[in-house]
């Protein structure tokens, strides 16, 4: 990189005119008293909006790279840029107080209520006790719990999940632009766990904040990830999207570290909602047959029960499973091997069908619009 | 005469004697804590990923041969150190108040030290990384995490010096020690045995008012969150 600007653009081949947020150039670390560099001339750039999971075997760099950007680890050369501008040498204490953190074992002060927790980097900020105290509850809100039963506990109160969700509105409190995540959800049961994944995906949504995020788990990078940096002792073995980590390995590291079984997790890369799925009746009066659609018997809430008519097969001998359609095929997969069943119904989150998936289309490839579309 | 005419009879002077105890060990134990948990945190080190030549190796440094010297003065004998200040203090209340104080150093120092490492890494972490300065780490999360470890070391530096406070009296100290000097070298002469009974059971009275205090000063002091 030659620039002279600290106002470089750089475009990147996926964020189609995005500029990079968080830009790390020739980085490197080595630890006093090590002759090994813990990161070594580590160039990467993180788009605006995106979440970039950090991941490798323990030991590789991701966590020393993480807390390189906001300098809780001062690199040993190289440049850090934020938003264009170089935060190599400013302040640290104030750099961090504009960067959201968040780690595994949510760090909350538990000698400070819930609210004043959350409120920590705003009253660093200066912003008078009313302003904080309402940012609180918009927080409380935004990671659903509610602000009048929560405001005045105290994090051992908490259960791990509620902390690690409190650990995330904390460090959303002053809006920061970017966020930093320390395995956030890596000390949190498997079923809390995906529901909190699922939950920070939907508040990313709303406030597209720019991610770096630590992971060990493969699964976690594919579903959070909108691009993938697979770290191996200090270097950057590859940096794409999920997709292309899982099918087209770089070399034999990613794909030794990716491993087998490539072909199912990107299972569950592909959502259901955005996939063409064959179509379902469900009117009393429907018959189906001859043109090949599958009809199902309803409740009186307009809830799949049975199979009535299935193109090509026994309707009375196939269970009706259904899933719903904010999952991915991975989740109907799981549901169609649990139900013994070679057709799955996708349902709204009312419990309509919106359509069917049959097994035979997982061989012939799944026909799927754009990712992000 | 049985003891309770006698303590009718003494006790304005058992009232005299014991407030002073109670103060004189009070006094010492608040000075000796004022410096313990002041050299404790400007002593406190422990920052992640420090430079190579850091005054955190220099303070760590003071800090343990600081804990060595002070455990080092808490085993000399109570008796030799009140001797040992008399050319210096004189008789009387400085000299009592001085060596008290000297003793009260290390288990506060010890409880100061270790209640501000002791603070749970993740906390510090998280603190550091929302942008919390050394100065307002300390002061703000650690001071206050700490504060029941170091109230323990208080308390029981408070009770140590109730008694070490009776042994001030050979220099002339104020307290309840005079009663039980008195009372041992006139052993067998009248009261002598009410005397030294006194000084032992309004000493366990001092005692019990510190605790009563000390319980209230925790329910004060220590954040709601961190209550047990």
């Amino acid at each position: 990189m030659s620039d002279t600007s600290d106002q470089t653009v750089v475009e990147t081949p996926h964020g189609a005119g995005k500029s990079d947020m968080i830009v790390l150039e020739g980085v490197e670390k080595i630890y006093p008293g090590s002759t090994q560099p813990a990161v070594s001339q580590l160039d990467l750039a993180i788009p605006q909006g995106d979440i970039v999971m950090l991941i490798g075997p323990s030991g590789c760099g991701k966590t020393t790279t993480l807390k390189m950007i906001n300098r809780l680890i001062e690199p040993t050369s190289g440049r850090i840029l934020l938003d264009g501008k170089d935060v190599t040498h400013v302040n640290g204490d104030q750099l961090r107080r504009e960067i959201g953190y968040v780690i595994q074992q949510g760090g909350l002060f538990p000698h400070f209520s819930i609210a004043d927790n959350i409120g920590v980097v705003p009253k660093m900020l200066g912003w008078d006790k009313q302003r904080i105290r309402e940012r609180a509850d918009e927080l409380l809100h935004l990671v659903g719990l509610e602000p009048s039963v929560f405001r005045d506990r105290y994090p051992r109160q908490l259960s791990g999940g509620q902390q690690q969700r409190i650990g995330v509105a904390r460090a959303l409190a002053a809006d920061p632009p970017v966020m930093l995540m320390d395995e956030p959800f890596g000390a949190i049961d498997p079923i809390t766990r995906d529901r909190l994944q699922d939950e920070f995906l939907e508040i990313q949504r709303t406030v597209g904040k720019t991610i770096a995020f630590v992971t060990h788990d493969l699964q976690e990078a594919v579903k959070l990830g909108d691009k993938i940096a697979v770290f191996a002792t200090g270097r950057l073995e590859q940096y794409d999207d999920p997709d292309t980590i899982l099918t087209r390995p770089a070399n034999e590291f990613v794909s030794d570290f990716v491993g087998g079984g490539a072909a199912v997790r990107r299972l569950s890369l592909v959502e259901l909602a955005h996939l063409e799925l064959h179509p379902i009746e469900t009117d009393e009066r429907a018959v189906g047959g001859h043109n090949g659609t599958a009809v199902a018997e309803v409740d009186g809430s307009g809830k799949p029960v049975s199979w009535r008519h299935l193109p090509g097969g026994d309707a009375a001998g196939m269970p009706l499973v259904t899933v719903p359609i904010s999952g991915s095929v991975y989740d109907a997969v799981d549901v169609m091997l649990d139900g013994c069943a070679s057709i799955v119904a996708v349902v709204d989150e009312e419990g309509r069908a919106q359509g069917v998936l049959h097994w035979n289309d997982l061989l012939g490839g799944l026909r799927t619009r754009e990712r992000h579309s | 005469m049985n003891y309770l005419d006698y303590l009718a009879s003494n006790s304005q002077q058992i009232l005299f004697l014991t407030q002073a105890h109670f103060l004189v060990v009070l006094i010492a134990v608040g000075v000796g804590s004022a410096i313990s948990i002041a050299l404790g945190l400007a002593l406190s080190t422990g920052e992640p990923d420090p430079p190579r030549l850091s005054f955190d190796w220099f303070a760590a440094g003071i800090r343990e041969g600081g804990l060595v010297f002070t455990a080092a003065l808490l085993t000399v004998p109570s008796l030799a150190l009140f001797a040992l200040f008399l050319p210096f203090t004189g008789l009387g209340v400085t000299t009592a108040v001085v060596v008290l104080t000297i003793y009260t150093l290390y288990t506060v120092l010890r409880n100061t030290v270790a209640g501000l490492t002791t603070v749970d890494r993740a906390v510090l972490e998280s603190a550091r990384g929302l942008g919390y300065s050394r100065i307002r780490r300390l002061l703000t999360i650690q001071l206050p995490l700490a504060w029941p470890v170091i109230l323990n070391g208080i308390r029981v530096t408070t009770l140590i010096s109730i008694s070490i406070a009776v042994v001030g009296a050979v220099v002339q100290g104020p307290g309840l020690g005079i009663l039980l000097i008195n009372g041992i070298s006139r052993i067998g002469a009248a009261n002598s045995f009410y005397q030294v009974l006194t000084g032992t059971l309004f000493c366990l009275v001092v005692a019990a008012v510190f605790e009563i205090f000390f319980a209230i000063v925790q329910r004060l002091t220590v954040p709601r969150g961190i209550r047990v």
